[in-house]
């Protein structure tokens, strides 16, 4: 089994695209992240969904749980508000010198010790100099269980 | 003076200088200085580790490491959370009497644990608070730092250098609590009349945010209500016993490391939890600087300087305290007050014993109010100041070293002033 055989169409962003737009992307391909792409359309890293949430949670309930919980319940749910007038490239916390990008024609075997060594959920998978795909860590498990 | 005494004298002054200007990592300053003390044969290991005058004082490092651990358990409570909440709501979003309720939560915390562990613990609530009721967030993280110096100055646990100062001076922690306390309350009570006119213009009431405040649940930070329970039985058994010291005679260090081992045995938090808290660094930095201390005085350096100041001094106890007081809140401003407070004790000790009686004893308070005080006027003077610039920064909204700055110095110029005419009442006049 390829990396082409357990891929599937991403949508690619860019360092500009909103960060609110990038959540509901999340949200609705129920991905664990995001390819970030650069004018050109090459990868330039790999937007991690907890890092929409890093940008999106104050920083005082991420140093201190307790005031997560002091937070009731109606302003709790609007957690994500602070996205508003934010981009990717905000989140985004460095470019990746090791970026998990593997070609078509990659075993699983390859995709899944990209995803060990650089600790992504997710792979950019590309064919001739273009991006293709994305293989998440979900998709590669359940394919390759289901042999 | 011998080779030897004038060598280490050259490391000293070099050491020092390296901490002041943080070229390289305090700590290994300290500890590089101390080697090159040994080395040298400017002090010995049994005279390093061993010597109550001239060594490591153990008193000061388990003392700190007992604090550590019971403060790592106490901040796992949330009680401060839980404080700092229940005071922005009994302030009613009102942001003048809210600063008062968190600059008094945080020195009275002060008093009782170290200045940095307060501030981290009191500036994240801080935030959320401001956030609510649209307040810059700046000026009470600021006023919290200066805070927590002016209320770390009351107690013999409050501040390092005042643990440093009760151990080589044998000053129990009631000593502090009637020589120091009365004062800080005073001082406070200016600092909170100072934060008006200071922050005055911060101060922008919106009725219409107070709800956003009354609907956090301050009771949700307490997860845990019997670790609760236990730690403040502890923290009180403990501040007891200091006081109890008379009737007890157990050392401050003793009773710490008491308390941290009954907090860690008695609870569910693990010791590897608890070790996890204690600064390491830190303990080792005042292990080093003792034996370079230690080194000055067992090359007869210190005496020579204290004999100097004796003679400068001689009849004018007034002049050396005053000149004790300025002269340490100056140099505390600029550089680590420790390594200050630990260079000055025993030249001060030996000033104390030449004057000789208990009005030389004013000497000591002088010393701890100007490190202690002196520490506000810079961003960099004292440790919780460059903290809650970090966390400042880490939220979104930077402080400059300036605008840290010059808050810092107004306070530190009116406390010091203020303690001019207490230490002068108190204990000049008629001496």
């Amino acid at each position: 089994m390829r990396a082409r055989d357990v891929l599937a169409a991403f949508p690619p962003i860019t360092a500009d695209t909103p960060a609110s737009e990038a959540a509901r992307l999340l949200s609705e391909h129920k991905a664990p992240g995001l390819i970030v792409v650069d004018d050109r359309g090459k990868p330039r890293g790999i937007l991690p969904g907890v890092h929409v949430l890093r940008l999106a949670v104050p920083g005082y309930c991420q140093e201190d749980p307790a005031l997560a919980r002091v937070i009731d319940e109606p302003h709790a749910d609007h957690f994500l508000d602070p996205l508003a007038g934010r981009k990717v490239a905000d989140a985004l916390p460095w470019v990746s010198r090791d970026l998990p990008v593997v070609d078509s024609e990659a075993t699983v075997l390859e995709v899944a010790a990209l995803m060990a060594r650089t600790g992504s959920p997710l792979v950019a998978v590309m064919s001739e100099g273009h991006l293709i795909g994305a293989v998440t860590l979900q998709t590669l498990l359940e394919r390759v269980v289901a042999q | 003076m011998t080779l030897t005494a004038w060598a280490a004298t050259a490391t000293f002054l070099f050491v020092y200088a390296l901490i002041a200007t943080e070229k390289i990592h305090r700590v290994a300053a300290a500890l590089g200085g101390a080697g090159v003390m040994l080395l040298i044969h400017a002090t010995n290991a049994e005279t390093a580790f061993f010597s109550e005058a001239t060594g490591i004082d153990w008193n000061v490092i388990f003392l700190l490491f007992g604090m550590m651990v019971i403060v790592g358990v106490l901040k796992q409570t949330g009680v401060f959370e839980y404080l700092a909440i229940w005071a922005a709501k009994r302030a009613k979003g009102r942001p003048y009497p809210l600063m008062v309720l968190l600059v008094a939560i945080t020195a009275f915390a002060s008093a009782l644990l170290d200045n940095v562990t307060t501030v981290l613990l009191v500036a994240p609530v801080t935030f959320l608070v401001c956030e609510r009721l649209a307040l810059p967030a700046a000026p009470y993280l600021i006023a919290e730092a200066l805070a927590s110096n002016i209320g770390g100055a009351a107690t013999l646990v409050g501040d390092p250098p005042n643990i440093i100062i009760a151990s080589r001076a044998n000053l129990s922690f009631n000593d502090f609590l009637v020589h120091m306390a009365p004062m800080v309350v005073v001082l406070m009570i200016a600092f909170i009349l100072l934060c008006r006119v200071m922050f005055r213009r911060a101060f922008r009431y919106d009725p219409d945010r107070v709800a956003e405040i009354m609907s956090l649940d301050e009771r949700e930070a307490i997860k845990d209500r019997r670790l609760l329970v236990q730690s403040l039985v502890v923290l009180g058994l403990v501040m007891a016993a200091f006081v109890l010291h008379p009737v007890l005679h157990y050392e401050p260090s003793v009773v710490a490391l008491l308390g941290a081992g009954v907090l860690v045995a008695a609870t569910k938090v693990t010791t590897s939890d608890a070790l996890s808290e204690v600064e390491w660094p830190t303990l080792t930095f005042f292990a080093g600087l003792f034996v370079m201390v230690g080194a000055l005085v067992h090359t007869g350096v210190i005496g020579l300087v204290s004999e100097a100041a004796a003679d400068a001094f001689a009849g004018r106890l007034g002049v050396a305290t005053m000149g004790l007081l300025g002269g340490s809140a100056v140099i505390s401003a600029i550089v680590d007050n420790i390594p200050y407070v630990a260079t000055m004790a025993p030249i001060v000790g030996e000033l104390v014993q030449s004057a000789g009686g208990e009005a030389a004893q004013v000497l000591w308070w002088a010393l701890a109010f100007g490190a202690d005080l002196g520490g506000n006027a810079t961003a960099v003077g004292a440790a919780a100041n460059v903290v809650v610039l970090g966390i400042a920064a880490r939220n979104g909204t930077p402080i400059s070293f300036w605008q840290f700055t010059k808050y810092g110095l107004l306070t530190t110029i009116i406390t010091v002033g203020l303690c001019v005419p207490y230490l002068w009442l108190r204990y000049l006049v008629g001496a």
